[in-house]
């Protein structure tokens, strides 16, 4: 069964649903996102409360539930 | 031994010491603070400003490594250029001759050289102030590899983020994914000529100086003996909220960096 999560856009304050399978992976919702808001090519970052989210995992083994809100970030490259 | 608020002073005397408000925290250790060895990565913006706390909090023994030299628009975020500095002297000799000038017992080495060329990494910790990832995870890699805590900073526009690495906890490189190793390869590629090509990105101090600070702050908690007391593990920072939040990083088990770990 599939599972329905918010994804919300930390820049714009945007928010996306989206249908993932336990089989995906966190990058698969990164590069998902990223693409849906036509995101500069840049570093993005998704994160789950105070965790951040590892991008090799799959939806399953990061514990993401029906409903949870994820955020994307970008991560600040400049020095 | 008497404690410091025990000790025997005359009038006034507390204010011929430059640390004695620092002194007044008391998990602060100035003694190790002043003995401290640090690298800094980058003389740019995060660069002075993490210069500026390092010798304001104490340190005496600071490394910082940059080959650019100053352009005008520097001249926005970086507290220790003046218009004289463009296009004579790289950042970190500026830098170095500059920030010496704010006390007299600090020793700030310029090395004018890229990172990847650094091969003495005998220092007590490490902070980050680059403006591109490949050189990032440069310094992640050999921070891990000699067991030196690592403090990394970055900007974008207003918002920021600080990651503190310590030996044996999750790195840089855990915390990446694909996004960030396709903007490193799009930064070698664009101009067709294997060269580097950093984009120009927004930048302003108040951010800057916002990230930095913390940098250097971690950087006086670490050395201070209170690694207890730090970042876990990155720190970002909004600057138009005003907010920052804490995000914990899962340590990669497959992390190259972490292979030889026992």
């Amino acid at each position: 069964m599939g599972i329905r999560i918010v994804v919300r856009n930390a820049t714009l304050g945007a928010t996306l649903k989206m249908d993932l399978a336990p089989n995906e992976t966190i990058y698969d919702i990164i590069e998902s996102a990223a693409e849906f808001w036509k995101k500069d090519p840049r570093a993005y970052v998704l994160r789950k409360g105070k965790s951040l989210l590892s991008a090799k995992d799959t939806v399953m083994e990061a514990n993401i539930m029906n409903e949870d809100v994820l955020e994307l970030l970008p991560d600040p490259e400049g020095g | 031994m008497q404690s410091f608020y025990e000790q025997m002073i005359s009038v006034k005397e507390y204010d011929k010491d430059r640390f004695d408000r620092s002194k007044r925290i008391e998990w602060i250790d100035i003694g190790r603070i002043q003995s401290g060895r640090c690298l800094v990565v980058g003389a740019g913006a995060l660069g002075n400003e993490v210069v500026k706390c390092l010798v304001l909090s104490g340190f005496r023994d600071i490394t910082v490594a940059d080959m650019d030299t100053v352009v005008i628009s520097n001249l926005n975020r970086c507290v220790f250029f003046r218009d004289t500095d463009v296009n004579s002297g790289t950042k970190s000799e500026i830098l170095a001759k500059r920030a010496s000038e704010l006390d007299p017992d600090v020793k700030i080495t310029a090395k004018q050289m890229r990172i990847q060329e650094m091969e003495d990494w005998d220092f007590d910790i490490v902070l980050g102030c680059m403006d591109n990832i490949s050189a990032r995870l440069h310094v992640n890699a050999h921070s891990c590899y000699h067991c030196i805590p690592y403090v990394d900073g970055g900007t974008d526009g207003m918002l920021g983020k600080i990651q503190v690495v310590l030996p044996g906890g999750p790195c840089l490189q855990c915390a990446m994914n694909r996004s960030h190793y396709n903007v490193s390869e799009t930064r070698f590629n664009c101009t067709g000529k294997s060269s580097f090509y950093a984009p120009k990105m927004a930048a302003e101090i108040t951010t800057t100086s916002a990230v930095a600070a913390m940098q250097a702050r971690e950087a006086v908690k670490i050395i201070s003996g209170r690694k207890d007391m730090c970042i876990e593990n990155i720190a970002y920072y909004d600057g138009i909220s005003g907010e920052t939040f804490i995000m914990n990083v899962k340590k990669d088990d497959s992390c190259e960096n972490h292979m030889n770990e026992v």
